[in-house]
């Protein structure tokens, strides 16, 4: 059996060489891999909200901002570059519609968002994304290839 | 004293809001044991606070299809309020309303798709309006959002609405009984923290 990571909400596991990062049912959220090819580092974030606003809260990863703050960091000392890092993201799907009150609910779109932004500030492109719809998602990187796969119930699997 | 999270919950609190659900789950059972003409038991209902991963385990399957309809509640009392089932519950429903069974969530049109979310309507309804007499406050609903998802991503909707200030759930599970088959279905009443606090003052326990 393949060593496989699980990745829980509001939370983040790296690996190198081989095996396989998980998350399951991503709705809201958004599950970002990072991955480095030449030394085969990788990385599943998944956050749960856009941003911090609480300095005390001790749960880094539950938001975006901080998430990608530190998983960045932790990376870099494993000894990714940034050059070479490919980063995809899933989830963020709107689950469910209340007509009416289209506020309610958007937090996937907000989080989608706030993802992009912070990437793009911090000098990273997106190479694949699948996000938005109102299906959750399964998410899972390869670490031998950075191969990215994303599942749903009814539909096929895509590789991102 | 002020709860600041659901886990703050004293004894004679959480015992509060187990009576407060068995009342609640009663009225759903008795709603829809009229809609169904079938005679429904209840188990006594448990209340739970648990953390997401752990509320997940007690369910089921984090991947399995499960459905859910949720309303949302604003005046005295803001929050969420979840009603979710698994395939055995919808199909027993079903058979009983349009006198149909599926093999799975992904086999269902748009008729059984609407009954579900009227069903779950109703014992939303009847809940709240058991709750609300009760504790004496005014509850209005939106209409109802059905989806038929991963369960997982299913109970992610109120941790994220919530994610700010706690990473607890709070809800009522009781087993509905037909004809001797027991049928799992959870009900969530989440109120947000400040409504919670407003509810246990109403009843004189805080």
């Amino acid at each position: 059996m393949e060593k496989e990571l699980k990745v829980g909400i509001g939370d983040m596991k790296l690996s190198r060489g081989e095996g396989r990062i998980i998350t399951y049912a991503l709705g809201s959220c958004i599950g970002i891999t990072f991955y480095d090819p030449a030394i085969r580092l990788g990385a599943l974030l998944h956050i749960m909200l856009p941003a911090r606003f609480n300095d005390k809260d001790p749960n880094v990863f539950k938001y975006a901002d901080t998430g990608i703050q530190e998983t960045l960091r932790k990376l870099s000392a494993f000894g990714m570059m940034k050059s070479r890092t490919v980063i995809k993201i899933a989830g963020g799907a709107k689950m469910f519609e209340i007509s009416g009150n289209s506020d309610f609910g958007n937090i996937g779109q907000r989080n989608a968002a706030s993802v992009k932004k912070i990437l793009q500030q911090a000098g990273f492109r997106i190479m694949a994304e699948d996000t938005g719809g109102s299906h959750a998602r399964t998410m899972y990187i390869d670490l031998a290839n950075g191969d990215v796969v994303v599942r749903s119930f009814g539909r096929p699997e895509r590789h991102l | 004293m002020k709860l600041r999270a659901y886990e703050d919950l004293n004894l004679q609190e959480l015992d509060v809001m187990r009576e407060i659900g068995s009342i609640g789950t009663s009225h759903a059972a008795t709603s829809l044991s009229k809609m169904l003409q079938k005679e429904i038991r209840i188990s006594i209902p448990q209340v739970s606070i648990l953390g997401y991963d752990q509320a997940v385990d007690q369910i089921g399957d984090v991947e399995s299809l499960a459905s859910a309809t949720l309303v949302k509640m604003s005046g005295d009392v803001e929050g969420l309020m979840l009603f979710l089932f698994n395939l055995d519950f919808a199909n027993t429903v079903l058979e009983r309303v349009i006198g149909e069974a599926y093999n799975g969530f992904e086999e269902m049109d748009q008729l059984a798709y609407s009954a579900l979310t009227e069903i779950g309507n109703i014992i939303i309804c009847s809940y709240i309006n058991a709750f609300s007499q009760l504790v004496n406050v005014d509850i209005d609903l939106s209409v109802p959002s059905a989806t038929v998802n991963m369960l997982g991503a299913i109970l992610t909707v109120p941790i994220a609405e919530y994610g700010y200030d706690t990473d607890k759930l709070m809800y009522c599970n009781a087993d509905f009984v037909m004809e001797g088959k027991q049928l799992s279905a959870w009900l969530l009443m989440l109120p947000d923290i400040p409504s919670l606090n407003n509810i246990l003052e109403k009843l004189g326990v805080s």
